[in-house]
């Protein structure tokens, strides 16, 4: 189901509000300064649309950093003779705990939105994770064409933004006085109809009006990345391992780059005995620790640093286009916020280019 | 989803973070992207800030014990009603007090709690109880700044700003593992070296922040005195010094220079090991540039010579004419996330909030008025103290509030004996830890996503709490526990919220005069000193003079440490921390992640030494000194240099301060942690170790 519809600025407040009833919004909002922050929605007009990337990325909205998974209550049975008895799990012990609210993700930027399509493929095709893709149907995004990418932003030489011809469920584009509003998905068009006296169908000067935003969107970014030719060099055993070295010996071990990147998926899971009985959760986690990958016995194959971050490397650069079909990167520009030692993916990028470059002319 | 601003509650650098809260529970946590500190980033345990606060181990309702000496069944703990479990704590105190005086009560409170509250706890020790025995855990960290710096400058704080470091010229690092205990500090440092900064720094151990670094000092451990000595003497020589500076802005420089004179670099080689060469050129180095930082955190401070340590450095800045300036100074760097609040709020035996005095007449004036009690004259007992009085039996009961002395200090088994020893131990906590298992009373405290209050970062920078959701169970924040305790004493505390307690403070003390709770919520904080409404706060002291008028040079000598290694305990044990774990463990040891990266303790030895006593990587070690003796396992690392183990004091298995030395220095009453006298025997039949050899990465290196 295609579409595309022009909505006048007015009218948003109004859409979005009506929206609201039916889920939880959940928008760019502006807090402490000059921080942004994707959170529940109380007053509409606070929304900031033109806003720096937040941290972290929406994917919190389907594979959050706590989730609880479900609860067992178990059964103490009195012991018999033949030592039967002890503890048992019915069916009916388990409570599944699982997020089933609906939401609406409003204003997310366009890079964001083609990571879903890998994320949909890692954690849906094939193994069925339930947990996230419930929260994927229950979610909308609506996302904004980026008039205003930060200097950290790359997703330009990816073809993840500032713009999208496909993958969204509604891509908005600010004209100034109206919004060109595009369809990409059913679950987006059944919003728009349903509300469908707010929009008209577009006109000429619509079309070029977006174009011209296009245009000049793609005019403000700061940094243009050919992350193939980085696969490339990597391929071709460019790299030697001393650089790889240096990259693990300005690493933190902070995880951030995991955490705030929307195509990493890293999790672990963890039990807990309340009283009333033992809950599942699952928390975030980064291959960026040794213990991630610690064997039974305590082994820790991943012990030396380099052997992580060379692998957080090869992992978005190698196997994602071979196992995925994509950059697990893309070009969001979080990692370069984040990362307190400057070894995210964007700076190792333009190093690594630096580098093979001069001992080519060498 | 909401998403509330609050400030990370693990270390001193005080970042910024988003709690994130969804049906009232906290589901996550997010880096603030505009804050002066982290800027976007979080270390690992910001990062998992969140987990812990509804981990099932929370105390959740008030307990209390008949007799912990009794039987099984008087021992067990049982849970109260809060009016129940106060009353008792009210009565017993009361009673304490009454049969042995007051002095025979010591309070304990807590660098991880708010401004706010150790505030209220040193008032209820001065006041309600009259005692002035009250401390914190600052005794064991930066007591030897504080008096120190208050000695040399009038003002015992990080001088410069974090975000000041970035455009410096010379960072010079002593005694600091900065990358792994002050990480967002760390990045500012990485930065600066990025822009070309040169980074020295001396610690007998190779940390991450030493691989950083353009000149790394190993001088042996306990010997910062000579080392800093051996420096200054050099600038001296060199005519480095400023002239101006010192002539203008400070005073007894002559009598300094005698003692100074001593020092030569190769005399200093003879102590510290380190070459007179590398000496000197780490003194012009730091001296011929203006941008200076000088930073130290435990390894300065932790030793008997702790407060000469701090001094010498003091020396170092006054002479380089290193202070008062933007990217300068000297700057002890907090552990605690409110290390610096708890001692600006006078939890401290001798001084009152701001670091007035009790034994000033017109400060006590001041207090007694405002709190409309007689205060006691004298100074009161330091943590040390508390527990050796206790171990005499002469201190009767203590009230130890968010602290865990029984992993935390050196000796244990002497803490340990202690405790036992009290009639009476209240504790107040988030998670039942070692020291509450001597309690006869457990308070259940909220955790810092509950309430709201400040805190004040190792900067001064005093940053406002987000309250994020309800306590947890019937836990209360800590300062309405203290002031209903108080009330039911016959001292009525009658606070609305944590922002009354903070107009009073901002009355009684000077230097957060201006700091009020409606001034914090906008921007990130005010750092102290702010002295009135209008006061926008102040990046960096001592700007035209020093807070005591002129800076004074105090002569040091070295002294060596207290238990030097010898014959029958041939390595010198030195204690300190791991990244993935914080302090003793309550919070970060109930966060999966956290947990799983540093399950238990370790024994870092050189690989020489390793191999000489037959010892594997991974094997089982002995370690004993002339205290007591743990078991655990070894990790050879060419980190720790020949002569010195490592070994972090987190664990509760294993533990490092059974070994530790409880030696003090003389006026800070710090123990010196980082030197003891051990020996190491392998568990298992000694192996032949075979080794791969190793480059020497030292002697590779290009400065
Ligand atoms: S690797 Fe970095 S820039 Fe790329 S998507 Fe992840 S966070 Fe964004
Ligand atoms: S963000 Fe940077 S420092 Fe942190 S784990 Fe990732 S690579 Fe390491
Ligand atoms: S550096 Fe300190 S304050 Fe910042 S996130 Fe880490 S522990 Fe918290």
């Amino acid at each position: 189901m295609k579409g595309e519809f022009i909505l006048d600025r007015n009218h948003l407040s109004y859409w979005l509000r009506q929206m609201r009833k039916s889920r939880e919004l959940i928008g760019p909002l502006m807090d402490g300064g000059k921080d942004i922050v994707f959170k529940s929605v109380d007053k509409i007009h606070e929304l900031v649309l033109d806003c720096p990337a937040s941290l972290p990325s929406p994917k919190e909205f389907l594979f959050p950093q706590y989730e609880s998974m479900l609860r067992f209550t178990p059964l103490h049975l009195p012991l018999t003779k033949g030592g039967q008895g002890g503890v048992s799990l019915s069916e009916k012990a388990i409570e599944d705990l699982s997020d089933k609210t609906k939401r609406v993700i409003f204003g997310v930027r366009s890079c964001d939105i083609s990571a879903l399509s890998l994320m949909d493929k890692f954690y849906i095709e094939g193994h069925k994770d339930p947990y996230y893709a419930r929260r994927r149907e229950n979610t909308l995004f609506i996302s904004i064409v980026c008039n205003n990418p930060d200097p950290t932003c790359f997703c330009i030489g990816l073809g993840t933004g500032p713009y999208l011809e496909k993958g969204f469920d509604i891509q908005m584009t600010d004209l100034g006085d109206r919004y060109f509003v595009q369809i990409g998905s059913h679950e987006g068009a059944k919003t728009v109809k349903a509300m469908s006296f707010l929009f008209r169908r577009p006109q000429k000067t619509d079309y070029e009006d977006q174009y011209e935003v296009f245009l000049s969107s793609k005019a403000r970014f700061h940094k243009r990345i050919n992350l193939e030719g980085i696969r490339q060099m990597i391929l071709e055993e460019k790299v030697k391992d001393d650089f790889w070295q240096w990259v693990a010996g300005r690493c933190f071990e902070c995880g951030g780059c995991v955490y705030d990147c929307p195509l990493c998926t890293c999790f672990t899971v963890t039990d807990r005995t309340y009283s009333e009985g033992i809950e599942r959760v699952r928390l975030w986690d980064t291959c960026m620790f040794k213990g991630f990958t610690r064997m039974a016995g305590g082994v820790l194959p991943n012990e030396k640093m380099v052997k992580r971050t060379k692998r957080w490397y090869y992992h978005k650069l190698i196997y994602y286009p071979e196992s995925l079909g994509g950059f697990g990167c893309v070009g969001c520009g979080r990692c370069t916020i984040t990362c307190p030692g400057k070894i995210d993916m964007a700076s190792i990028a333009a190093r690594l280019k630096g580098l093979v470059l001069n001992e080519e002319e060498e | 989803m909401n998403k509330i601003l609050t400030v990370c509650p693990y270390c001193g650098c005080g970042c910024g973070l988003y709690l994130h809260v969804e049906n009232g529970q906290i589901v996550g946590v997010s880096p603030s992207r505009s804050h002066p500190v982290n800027m976007g980033s979080l270390c690992v345990k910001g990062w998992n800030a969140h987990e812990f606060i509804a981990h099932p181990d929370r105390l959740k309702y008030p307990l209390i014990r008949k007799n912990r000496r009794g039987s099984p069944e008087n021992r067990r703990f049982s849970g109260v009603s809060w009016d129940e479990a106060l009353n008792l704590v009210a009565a017993i105190l009361d009673e304490i007090k009454k049969k042995h005086g007051p002095d025979s009560i010591g309070i304990l409170s807590s660098a991880k709690c708010t401004n706010e509250e150790n505030y209220l706890m040193m008032k209820f020790a001065r006041a309600v109880l009259g005692t002035n025995n009250i401390d914190h855990c600052a005794r064991l960290c930066h007591s030897s700044t504080v008096g120190g710096l208050a000695a040399a400058f009038g003002s015992g704080a990080m001088t410069n700003s974090i975000s000041e470091i970035a455009d410096a010229k010379v960072l010079f690092v002593i005694g600091s593992n900065t990358t792994e205990q002050h990480p967002m500090i760390g990045m500012h440092m990485l930065e600066a070296v990025d822009r070309g900064a040169t980074l020295i720094v001396a610690d007998p151990r190779r940390t991450k922040i030493a691989e950083f670094a353009h000149i790394h000092l190993r001088q042996k451990s306990g010997t910062d005195v000579a080392l800093l000595m051996g420096i200054m003497n050099a600038i001296v020589n060199e005519g480095l010094v400023d002239v101006d500076f010192v002539r203008r802005r400070t005073e007894n420089f002559d009598t300094f220079e005698e003692t100074l004179r001593r020092y030569s670099p190769d005399i200093v080689e003879g102590i510290t090991g380190v070459k007179a060469g590398d000496i000197r050129r780490v003194a012009r180095i730091y001296a011929m540039e203006k941008r200076s930082m000088l930073f130290y955190a435990m390894g300065i401070t932790q030793h008997i010579t702790g407060v000469d340590n701090v001094r010498a450095c003091a020396n170092l800045v006054m002479l380089t004419g290193h202070i008062g300036l933007p990217m300068s100074g000297l700057n002890p760097l907090r552990g605690q996330n409110n290390v610096q609040g708890a001692c600006d709020m006078g939890g401290l035996p001798n001084v009152y909030s701001g670091y007035q005095t009790v034994t000033d007449p017109g400060a006590r004036k001041k207090f007694e008025m405002a709190w409309r009690r007689r205060l006691p004259e004298k100074p009161g007992l330091t943590l040390m103290e508390m527990m050796d009085r206790a171990y005499e039996g002469k201190l009767k009961a203590m009230y130890i509030m968010g602290e865990n002395p029984l992993i935390s200090d050196p000796d244990l088994t002497h803490v340990r004996e202690a405790l036992e020893r009290l009639e009476f131990l209240v504790v107040q906590d988030i998670f039942p830890n070692e020291t509450s298992e001597y309690a006869d009373v457990i308070l259940p405290a909220s955790s810092y996503a509950e309430k709201d209050g400040t805190f004040t970062n190792t900067e001064r920078r005093v940053q406002l709490l987000g309250k994020a959701i309800e306590p947890v169970g019937e836990s209360r924040p800590d300062w309405e526990i203290i002031s209903d305790l108080s009330s039911r004493m016959g001292y009525t505390m009658n606070y609305r919220g944590t922002y009354e307690i903070m107009e009073e403070i901002a009355l009684l003390t000077p230097s957060y005069g201006g700091i009020l709770h409606h001034r914090l919520q906008e921007g990130f904080g005010l750092q102290w000193p702010c002295h009135d409404i209008n006061h926008s706060g102040t990046q960096y002291l001592h700007r035209k003079k020093f807070a005591r008028g002129l800076g004074t040079f105090i002569t040091v000598d070295f002294v060596p440490p207290d238990e030097p290694p010898d014959d029958e305990y041939p390595f010198l044990l030195t204690t300190g921390r791991v990244y993935f774990r914080y302090h003793t463990g309550t919070m970060c040891g109930r966060t999966a992640v956290l947990e799983r990266e540093e399950p238990e303790s370790f024994v870092e030895i050189n690989p020489d030494d390793a191999e000489r006593l037959g010892i594997r990587n991974r094997s089982m070690v002995k370690v004993s000194s002339r205290r007591g003796a743990i078991e655990l396992k070894a990790y050879v690392t060419n980190r720790t240099p020949l002569g010195i183990v490592f070994i972090p004091f987190h664990f509760r298995d294993a533990a490092a301060n059974i070994l530790t030395n409880p030696a003090t220095d003389p006026s800070a009453k710090i123990p010196e942690y980082k030197v003891c006298a051990v020996k190491v025997e392998p568990l298992v039949r000694p192996q032949k170790v075979k080794r791969v050899p190793s480059v020497d990465l030292e002697a590779l290196r290009i400065t």
